[in-house]
């Protein structure tokens, strides 16, 4: 045996072994990307390099062995520096999209493209599952949400987005309709949550908190839970039906709900700190924001969140005929559209800008003007004029659209002297809302006005105190918004009774450059909606506009995706150890070596624009296999790893053993699942073993949710069977 | 480029040298190039089939090494120095000219097959740079004007 | 008379064997021999009136005749103007030869004449005594690899010698990739069997029975010379069996390489003698434990062998007596770029670059100052003028960033621009790196990128210490010698000529004038004399004036090419 000392750790190891394999034995883990026992030792990579005393150059692990006496620093600054730099030139050759954009665009980084690959394969109940890992409101969020998601889908390169948040709702619908999917709730921790608010923000702090084992209770204001989810949002596109089933599956979870009790009258923040071990305050923003204009107090003006929840409540006010909504926003998509159901007559959205510049969702803005609403661009009011105290008409400042803004919007400007008078029953300002200051005057607010909370930690000005949603930062935002902040908010809660901090900042993925993306290949189908009611029957009432997809138009769509996020995703080692790292591949940005290809026979597809030559796969086809299918070409920078002249595997000698993507490091080699749509999912692996031609043989057998999406040959039988993957599958039993 | 079939006859020789003798891949490679001008498909295939070598291992092997070619070249092959010497002393302005005259890249062959252009390593003539060879001969201390003169009467000779 | 003509692949280049074909028609059948290393002034004539010699250089073909007049008739009027200056005699003069002691006096075709010099008697010599005894000698000469990292010869042979194993191979890299540096080249083609003797003494003292000579492709006069000379030699029974009697056998084998710079690298050059493609294994196991077929296996590089035989006759003492206290002997040097005096030149270490560059070199042949030299290629690095009084020594050199390296030395005037030069190597480098390690694959193309960033104009603040962290990055993860020492010409360019750098980045300017999208051309009028021979010259119709006015460039059009700065006579065209 050798002594030897590694990271301060005394250690034997016995004669003849790497430093590689003592560290491993003794739990010292030194990543390495091209190094694999089944095959001789390469030295590519450089990752496993360690430091040792008194020898001046860094020792590759995997191949230096110890010696008596050794003192060995596999962390040292220099080792880190060394690997960090390592990794940052190959992230800068590797060409590749770790997740799909529309997962990264989503404020909540929900898996999209997953659950919209599982719908497309039918396979409903894992699509739940998984939305629910990020949303536990998604029957509600696909009727309501904006949908950053489609806005950086790929599809509309080819000639649409495809409509993710409709395929949402349709999963979420599915599940609502039986028996309910169900978390599985972890070891209950004893420790006791208050969050204040029971909007998407704290209900779905409360839902996640709940499955990592606290117990969680909500405490709201309103009569109902749900928030701007339940008061700030028409019936027409969210039935409360909906809301109350999602809302009442989180109760079942577990989570305690308490309505009608006030933050500053039934309690205050800090009595509930007293009582809990940390309190989440998402108490919203529900002041409707003025706007300067004189004539706001006159009677027949409302606030647009004030009047919809108002209509919401069954109080609508009295409107009249002639109604003017001003904003652009989705706030006035539905108070306007809200109106033309009280029965006005004459409805007019008042806009600065024109409709391009409108943040409401193009969708919202067509069905309105269907449902005959009048859009007022270029108008601006400058004064409600009344009578006896009560609005009679409005005065409008013509605009033009003059030099482009910040937002790089074309700014407005007024043009001189013309203006337009409307007479008006009623106004409703939908230009925003605003956190209710008095409610949290025990917490620091920043200059906005709105509660200071750390963009990454959501911690406040109290200890133990945790601020999401709409009352903090830069104010109120969209529901997903809220979601996201509240997911990560919650794990970091749970770090917090942990004693830890936790940053929830997004480690490092790979993305590729949108701009050397080829969609030439791609065949135009055009994206699918739902059917939705005919204008004149939808304007008189409160029925859902959307009647949502049927299971074949939910199939088709959902098949449309293209499929951006690397399957190899849940289990590459390249981005595991590239996030262990500090890593700014920025820095090196330069030209990719290979060009995005697909060569893909029934099993396996290559794409050498992934490609790390690790040498992994070249190999154990001539070191293991002997079968020689694949070689390294070409030399330096461009170097590849390809069959003979370039050949398609299926022109090989290749016998599918599937050893070489089992090896690849990253997802440059990748093996089918059995699905239809192939999706990147987070399967469990299990060694099995089968009988093949009456021997025993070991088998790899991934599944997700119980489902068998693999079987990989795992031992030199099993191998060689010469057993197609279907054959291998039938081996199996679900 | 008319695609002769290959004689793999010719290979016979060097293969009964060197098939059975360890490590003479790179050998066996330089005498099938000498033979054909360049390394056709079917020759490694031969070579693969007589030294059980697989195929992706000799291509591996011969894509690595800049001497090797899978196209057939021009009559005349033209290796520009690429030297430190050669760079000092201008080599940029001759390979300038040189594809301004012949209109092809490093790489190339001119549509008509009299020209090939390679860039090749230090070929050590480094006191007559910048310097270029053209199949055997060696031509040295060029200047745009004498390479124009070269490749003319190289033309006019193949004419 | 007896007429020897130098014909080294410069030689042969530079018009050598078109002489040799017109002395033929004049009936005057000229001899050859190797490479003298004046290569500035080949072709080269030597005519022998018994020992007096006279020497004709710059020949052509077109002086036949009067060479054949001198000859015939002793006439020397119209040779006199071909006969070599006292001045470039001193080229030679100057240097002390032991490495290349007989190139370009004997005829290397003929084995004959290298044994009429002593020839094999090392050898022989070497066969009387114990290898270990031969060992020590070579160990108190203090001799050292020549390939460049300058490691104790002795140690490598002691270390191969005590390996476990039967089967061991001598091995010689006369795999001379460095891009400006032709010394190997001289000795295989000038003196193959001092080649092949200095490889049969180290063979016998490791006690390996194979030798094998690993030669560039694209050296083929090289590899014809050394077949022969190995012909000759087992003929004459100096290698195969029972060499001159004693029980020592040793074979020889001749490897082409086929253009790879990183088998230069022992571990790729071995791979790559497998039949392999040459990446480098990792190390230990060192070659001299696991080589060649996994067999104890060393390697050294040509120049190295070419001082065995001296130093066995001599003694290592005698060669131990030149240098300085960290290095021994001599070392050959390939001089080349804007230096005067172009060619191979051995002097004794200890000598200054001044030394070589000027006062053998003569310094430059611009009429610009001298700028930098740059030495040990794209593993060296750039020496600037101010470190010129040197001293040509392991340490001293390697004190610089630079390195001694295999003996390339390309001397640079104000006209080159260092940023340009970095990014020469750095293409190098990464074009001929296998593609193995990450540092090496990538990080050399990345530098790359920034470098051609960077002389396009379009560097950026932070470039230059991006470049050193990558560089130090690359030097400390790079898996083999390639990639560690590939950042040395960025690292002393950025050393000594950062200002370069940054006029390159901040200013947009190169202060050298070579990086063609900084350089604007324009014509100074009060100079320019409207001969319009600019604007006839301009490929693109950049240029207009009327005859005798002066003449304008229109920078839009401008490609800057750089013909009408070449083109005009009365420097009129100004480059800024």
């Amino acid at each position: 045996m050798i002594n030897l000392t590694i990271n301060g750790k005394a250690i034997q190891a016995p004669e003849g072994a790497t430093i590689l394999e003592a560290a491993r034995a003794n739990g010292i883990e030194i990543p390495t990307l091209c190094y694999d026992k089944a095959v001789e030792i390469y030295g590519a990579c450089g990752l496993c390099v360690v430091e040792a005393e008194g020898i001046p150059k860094l020792l590759r692990s995997c191949s230096a062995k110890c010696t008596e006496g050794m003192v060995i620093n596999t962390e040292s600054e220099r080792v880190v520096q060394s690997r960090k730099i390592a990794m940052e030139l190959l992230m800068s050759a590797h060409d590749g999209d770790c997740v799909a954009p529309c997962q990264l665009n989503c404020p909540a980084r929900t898996d999209c493209q997953g659950y919209v690959g599982l719908i497309a394969n039918g396979e409903y109940d894992s699509a739940i599952k998984l939305i629910k890992n990020k949303i536990p409101l998604p029957a509600s969020i696909g009727r309501v949400c904006p949908h950053p998601c489609e806005k950086a889908c790929r599809r509309k390169n080819v000639e649409e987005p495809i409509n993710i948040a409709q395929l949402k709702a349709f999963a979420a619908d599915i599940d609502l309709n039986k028996d309910s999917y169900l978390p599985d709730l972890m070891v209950r921790t004893g420790k006791t949550i208050a969050i204040v608010g029971g909007g998407p923000a704290g209900l779905t702090a409360a839902y996640y908190l709940n499955i990592m084992g606290h117990s969680v209770t909500v405490y709201d204001m309103m009569d109902k839970m749900g928030g701007m989810l339940r008061y700030g949002i028409p019936q027409y596109r969210l039935p409360k039906e909906v809301l109350d089933k999602e809302i009442a599956i989180i109760e079942k979870s577990g989570v305690k709900l308490v309505n009608n009790v006030k933050l500053g009258k039934d309690f205050t923040i800090e009595s509930l700190k007293a009582e809990n071990d940390a309190v989440i305050v998402a108490v919203g923003a529900w002041k409707s924001s003025s706007m300067r204009t004189p004539g706001e107090d006159l009677e027949g003006v409302y606030g647009g969140i004030d009047f919809l929840r108002a209509v919401i409540q069954g109080n609508a006010p009295a409107i009249g005929e002639k109604v003017a909504i001003c904003g652009g926003g989705n706030t006035a998509m539905d108070a306007c559209r809200t109106a033309v159901r009280l029965g006005a007559k004459e409805v007019y959205v008042i806009y600065r800008r024109t409709r391009a510049e409108m943040p409401a969702d193009a969708l919202e803005i067509d069905e309105a003007e269907e449902e005959g609403v009048i859009y007022k661009f270029l108008t601006n009011p400058i004064s409600f004029n009344g009578e006896n105290g009560k609005l009679k008409s409005v005065t409008l400042q013509i605009m033009e659209l003059g030099e482009p803004d910040a937002s790089g919007r074309r700014r407005p400007v007024p043009v001189e002297g013309k203006t337009e008078e409307i007479p008006l029953d009623s106004v409703i300002l939908a230009i925003g809302q605003k956190l209710v200051q008095g409610d949290v005057s025990e917490l620091q607010l920043n200059d906005r006005g709105n509660i200071e909370a750390d963009p990454d930690f959501f911690t406040t000005s109290m200890d133990g105190v945790f601020a999401i949603g709409d009352a903090t930062n830069r104010g109120a935002s969209i529901a997903i918004e809220a979601i996201g902040e509240a997911d990560r908010c919650a794990k970091a809660v749970d770090a917090y009774l942990n004693g830890q901090r936790l940053d929830t900042r997004v480690p490092y993925i790979s993305k590729r450059d949108e701009a050397t993306i080829d969609y030439s290949d791609r065949k135009k189908e055009p994206r699918k909606t739902p059917r939705v009611l005919d204008p004149e029957v939808r304007n008189k009432n409160f029925d859902e506009v959307s009647l949502g997809f049927t299971e074949e138009e939910a199939q088709a769509e959902a098949s449309r995706c293209l499929e951006c996020g690397c399957r190899e995703y849940y289990k590459c080692k390249l981005l595991n150890v590239a996030q262990r790292y500090d890593i700014d591949p920025s820095r090196f940005k330069g030209e990719m070596p290979q060009q995005y290809t697909r060569d893909e026979n029934a099993f396996i597809e290559r794409n050498t624009a992934k490609c790390i030559l690790c040498g992994l796969c070249v190999r154990s086809c001539r070191e293991v296999m002997d079968i020689h299918a694949l070689g390294l070409m070409g030399r330096g920078f461009t170097t590849e790893p390809s069959p003979a002249f370039a050949l398609p595997l299926d022109q090989t000698k290749c016998n599918n053993c599937g050893l070489c993507v089992q090896l690849c490091p990253t997802g440059a080699l990748t093996e089918k699942a059995n699905l239809k749509k192939q999706v990147p999912l987070d399967e469990i692996y299990t060694e099995e073993t089968v009988t093949i031609n009456g021997q025993k043989a070991t088998v790899l057998v991934s599944r997700y949710n119980g489902k068998v999406l693999r079987v990989i040959p795992n031992d030199e039988i099993s191998r060689n069977s010469g057993l197609s993957r279907e054959e291998l599958l039938e081996l199996i039993t679900e | 480029m008319d695609n002769k079939t290959i004689d793999l006859s010719l290979l016979d020789g060097v293969l009964d040298e060197y098939a059975s003798v360890k490590g003479s891949l790179i050998t066996i490679l330089q005498h099938t190039q000498d033979i054909y001008g360049y390394l056709p498909k079917e020759a490694i295939e031969r070579i693969s089939e007589r030294t059980g070598i697989a195929t992706s291992e000799i291509m591996g092997v011969g894509t690595f090494y800049t001497q090797f070619r899978f196209e057939p070249v021009g009559k005349y092959l033209i290796m520009l120095c690429q030297g430190t010497a050669c760079h000092v002393n201008s080599s940029e302005l001759i390979l300038q000219t040189i594809k301004d005259e012949l209109g092809i890249d490093d790489g190339q062959t001119t549509e008509d097959g009299l020209f090939s252009l390679k860039c090749v390593a230090c070929l050590g003539c480094c006191s007559l740079s910048p310097v270029m060879m053209i199949n055997e001969d060696t031509y040295g201390s060029l200047t745009p004007d004498k390479t124009k003169k070269i490749l003319k009467e190289l033309r006019e000779a193949a004419v | 008379m007896r007429v020897v003509i130098g014909q080294g692949s410069c030689g042969i280049a530079a018009g050598a064997e078109k002489v040799r074909q017109a002395l033929l028609k004049e009936n005057i059948n000229a001899s050859i021999a190797g490479c003298i290393g004046m290569c500035y002034l080949e072709p080269i004539v030597d005519i022998y009136d018994e020992d007096r010699l006279t020497r004709l250089v710059k020949v052509s073909a077109d002086d036949a005749p009067a060479i054949a007049e001198y000859i015939n008739t002793g006439d020397r009027s119209k040779i006199e103007n071909l006969v070599v200056t006292d001045e470039d005699s001193e080229f030679l003069s100057k240097q002390t030869r032991i490495a290349l002691r007989n190139c370009g006096i004997i005829n290397p075709e003929i084995i004959e004449e290298y044994i009429e010099k002593d020839g094999y008697t090392a050898l022989k010599k070497a066969l009387g005594m114990t290898p270990e005894e031969v060992i020590d000698i070579i160990k108190t000469s203090g001799l050292a690899g020549r390939g460049g990292a300058g490691f104790p010869t002795w140690f490598k042979w002691n270390a191969a010698r005590n390996s476990e194993g039967e089967e061991k191979y001598l091995i010689c890299n006369a795999d001379e990739g460095d891009p400006g540096a032709f010394m190997d080249r001289a000795v295989i083609e000038s003196d193959p069997h001092n080649l092949i003797e200095g490889m049969l003494i180290g063979a016998y003292a490791i006690g390996a029975k194979h030798a094998v000579v690993y030669v560039r492709a694209e050296y083929p006069l090289a590899i014809k010379r050394l077949k022969n000379a190995l012909e000759q030699a087992r003929e004459k029974g100096v290698i195969g069996k029972n060499i001159f009697g004693s029980d020592f056998s040793c074979d020889f084998m001749i490897k082409a390489g086929a253009g790879a710079f990183v088998c230069g690298e022992e571990t790729a050059l071995i791979e790559s003698l497998e039949g392999h493609r040459g990446m480098p294994r990792l190390k230990p196991p060192f070659p001299a434990q696991s080589g060649f077929w996994r067999k104890p296996s060393n390697i050294n590089n040509v120049e190295t062998f070419a001082n065995v035989a001296w130093i066995i006759n001599n003694g290592g003492e005698a060669f131990a007596a030149m240098g300085t206290e960290g290095s021994k002997g001599t070392k050959v040097f390939a001089v080349t770029g804007k230096v005067k005096r172009s060619g191979l030149v051995e002097i004794p270490m200890g000598k200054t670059l001044r030394d070589v560059i000027f006062d053998i070199g003569g310094g430059m042949k611009t009429d610009k100052p001298f700028k930098a030299v740059q030495m040990g290629g794209p593993s060296g690095g750039c020496i600037p003028a101010d470190l010129i009084d040197t001293v040509i020594d392991y340490k001293a050199l390697g004190a610089t960033g630079a390195i001694m390296g295999s003996g390339g030395m390309v001397v640079m005037d104000e006209s080159t621009c260092m940023v340009g030069m970095a990014k020469f190597f750095l293409d190098f480098t990464a074009k001929e790196s296998c593609g193995k390690c990450i540092h090496c694959r990538i990080g050399t193309k990345r530098m790359l990128e920034m470098l051609e960033r960077i002389t396009k104009g379009e560097g950026k603040e932070g470039d230059i210490e991006l470049l050193e962290e990558l560089c130090y990055a690359i030097k400390d993860g790079a898996l083999c010698g390639l990639g560690q020492t590939a950042p040395n010409p960025v690292l002393t360019t950025i050393k000594y000529f950062r200002d370069e750098y940054e006029a390159h980045i901040k200013d947009k300017k190169c202060p050298a004038g070579e990086c063609s999208d900084l350089i604007e051309y324009s014509i100074n009028a009060d100079k320019c004399k409207g001969c319009t021979l600019c604007a006839r010259n301009c490929p693109v119709n950049a240029i207009t004036g009327t005859v005798k006015k002066p003449h304008v460039i229109d920078t839009n059009k401008c490609i800057k090419c750089g013909k009408c700065y070449s083109v005009c006579r009365f420097d009129a065209v100004v480059k800024a």
